[in-house]
């Protein structure tokens, strides 16, 4: 028999469920699994009827908010009640994870086992059958993995550490520039690395983006976009297209990599110049 | 009085009908939510808005992100270059078609019980996803337009690939949906789409005023208005903008008349003879909005052929841009019609943003004396079912509507 799934919206803007179906094996999900309820496909459930409905698994898009109009019910007691009945919980997306985007708006939303960095009134209820595939959106791959999947090992915030235990910057093609410390002179460019002047959070943030591609062909760094870090508590920051630097040093350091040791590094690589670096890829004619 | 839930429309809404015996003679559309996008961007760096902007809606963020870019520029006096313009257009076009895609199957096909080949039309979807990511690094979600252009920098290579995905894409959307040459020989989906409505009796419902509007300007449309016959260029200027009761969606007018905006408005202002041939036959009923849609289609594809054939990667990517206060308003096309982003920019802040989205023109409550285009289309039908169908036929955004 094929496990049951409800997929549940709260405060959200979509942007998983559309990233869920750009999963290139749908179909072959479609075998194992039967929807009973997504917000984009047909399946047989309405909204008002998912309080009686028997299922397996919760899937949870979007932030929880009290007071939240879901059919006919409260979207956070209508939740709960699921999220009693799931033998198992998936959080995909930085709002169902942190609170995420809408969160700025309205400090009461939640995601469903974090609030930020703390950790919700539901933990307690829900920790131990609840898996988090932050990021905004969630890479479909990576939500077909934990719906798929029934053995993980999580980190603090209770992600899949075979995703979340990289940073997006692990197989950014930039790598080259980020070594040799050459900056990206300014948008629009394919040479330089994004760290040190455009904001770029990819040394920082937990996730893989370079290393699981979207859409099957690029990542945001790759197409010259900075990483936002959307997949961490912190997301949305201010100033998301600048680096914050103290006295020239950037504010955040590569994950787990001391300044000392940073710096160092850096001291050494920029005493070198790298003509191949420092030129354009392909000369213009 | 009856209120019902209108779901998966990107969201919900509850519909109020009013009702004489059996005939509705009056619906209003209530939202209930609201998410604060205008509050969020107060008083932050403007470059922030390209990154907040594309989460008001995860089938069309690439709308409002492009908008976002394109009134930010406006106040900070940049124009972009051909190449850049051309970039985002591909990437726009793209989000369009993914849009018509899984509107016509997943909520018209659906709806109306037709069945079809999810697989192909999976495959399709992915496809079209997939060049759009191709330049913008990602879809959902991407940020890759910024003040002054794109960021990322093809080589002749990306092109080539672009151009093996939009032949499959064209491919593949002429083995679903059939040639589109002549509107007395439908073949395939399309045939099916519209031997059902014929079968069904549904092929004349859902008129509404017969008029249309658009505000933006590109390869593809101009600011035109319809109205009784007649095109008129349309200003953003004229747009009003009022709060409603109960509804956390503003009304919206053009000189103080409704107007449906969207793809059979895009198509209306040219002289196509497809869609002129539907038109004649079924003025603005569902047949011809919904045979619009996807005819639309067709369309971008040839204009992505083009782009990519003219694109002069020899350009910059991105020019420089310097900040500056001010205030502008500009409109693009999302996939549901006109897209109006309005931001005021002081000491380096945003001050004021401000967003009307397509949904808002056609889903607007007006009174009886002056009804909005829904209820225009839908007053004097009598099954709720066909009434559903007419509401899904202007593929209705609940997210974007409720920013």
């Amino acid at each position: 028999m094929k496990a049951k799934i409800i997929w549940l919206q709260g405060v959200t803007c979509n942007g998983n469920s559309h990233s869920f179906l750009n999963l290139p094996s749908l179909a072959s999900l479609l075998q194992q699994f039967e929807f009973l309820y997504h917000p984009l496909f047909p399946s047989p459930l309405q909204l008002m009827d998912l309080h009686t409905a028997d299922f397996d698994i919760l899937v949870v898009e979007g932030g929880l908010k009290q007071g939240w109009k879901k059919g006919d019910k409260d979207l956070y007691e209508l939740f709960f009640h699921l999220a009693q009945k799931a033998k198992k919980i998936v959080a995909v997306g930085s709002c169902a994870v942190f609170g995420g985007v809408f969160k700025e708006f309205d400090p009461t939303i939640t995601g469903v086992l974090f609030d930020k960095t703390k950790k919700s009134k539901l933990y307690e209820h829900f920790f131990n059958k609840t898996v988090n595939i932050p990021g905004c959106p969630a890479h479909p791959e990576w939500i077909a993995f934990a719906i798929e999947n029934d053995s993980f090992s999580l980190d603090e915030y209770h992600r899949p550490k075979e995703i979340f235990a990289f940073t997006v910057h692990s197989g950014c093609t930039r790598n080259e520039y980020f070594e040799w410390k050459v900056d990206a002179k300014s948008f629009g460019t394919k040479e330089g690395c994004l760290f040190y002047e455009q904001g770029c959070q990819a040394p920082f943030t937990h996730g893989s983006c370079n290393r699981i591609l979207w859409n099957e062909i690029n990542s945001k760094t790759r197409s010259g976009t900075p990483c936002f870090g959307c997949t961490e508590p912190t997301f949305p920051k201010t100033g998301l297209f600048h680096t914050k630097t103290y006295m020239g040093i950037p504010a955040n350091m590569p994950l787990g990599v001391p300044k000392r040791a940073y710096l160092t590094i850096t001291g050494i690589a920029k005493s070198f110049q790298i003509p191949r670096l420092t030129r354009k890829l392909i000369d213009e004619n | 009085m009856r209120i019902e839930l209108l779901e998966k429309i990107e969201g919900e809404a509850f519909l109020k009908f009013q009702k004489d015996k059996k005939i509705i003679t009056d619906v209003k559309v209530i939202f209930p939510h609201y998410r604060g996008i205008e509050e969020i961007l107060r008083g932050r760096n403007p470059w922030d808005a390209l990154v907040i902007n594309p989460r008001i809606c995860g089938i069309c963020g690439h709308a409002h992100l492009q908008a976002t870019a394109m009134v930010l520029e406006s106040i900070f006096q940049i124009t972009i270059t051909q190449k850049a313009q051309k970039i985002r257009e591909i990437t726009r076009f793209c989000e369009i078609i993914q849009n018509h895609i899984k509107w016509f199957y997943l909520v018209i096909f659906h709806e109306l019980g037709i069945l079809y080949d999810f697989t192909k039309v999976h495959h399709l979807i992915i496809t079209i996803n997939k060049l759009l990511a191709l330049f913008s690094g990602q879809w959902p979600h991407s940020s890759y337009c910024v003040i002054g252009g794109v960021t990322c920098d093809p080589t002749s290579f990306e092109i080539y690939q672009a151009k093996t995905l939009i032949r499959q894409i064209k491919d593949q959307f002429i083995q679903l949906i059939g040639e589109l040459h002549d509107p007395l020989n439908l073949t395939n989906d399309l045939q099916k789409l519209y031997h059902t409505l014929q079968e069904k009796e549904l092929l004349l419902v859902g008129k509404s005023h017969d008029r249309f509007i658009t505000f933006s300007q590109d390869s593809h449309v101009s600011n035109i208005k319809l109205l009784h016959g007649q095109k008129r260029k349309t200003k953003l200027t004229l747009i009003e903008e009022n709060e409603q009761k109960r509804s956390y969606a503003k009304n919206v007018t053009y000189n103080g008349k409704y107007y449906e905006t969207g793809p059979l408005a895009r198509l209306m202002q040219q002289t196509d003879p497809f869609i002129r041939y539907f038109h004649r036959r079924f003025k603005d009923s569902i047949t011809t909005r919904i045979i619009a849609r996807i005819y639309e289609v067709s369309l971008l594809i040839e204009k992505i052929i083009d782009h990519l054939a003219t694109i002069d990667l020899s350009q910059p990517s991105v020019v420089e841009s310097k900040m500056q206060d001010g205030t502008a308003i500009i409109s693009i096309e999302a996939a549901r019609g006109s897209l109006i982003h309005q931001a005021t920019i002081h000491q380096g802040k945003i001050e004021t943003y401000n967003i009307i989205t397509p949904t808002q023109w056609n889903l607007s409550n007006g009174t009886s004396q002056n009804p909005s285009v829904i209820q225009k289309a839908i007053i004097g039908t009598s099954d709720e079912k066909i009434a559903n169908l007419i509401f899904r036929s202007f593929d209705i955004c609940s997210v974007c509507t409720t920013h």
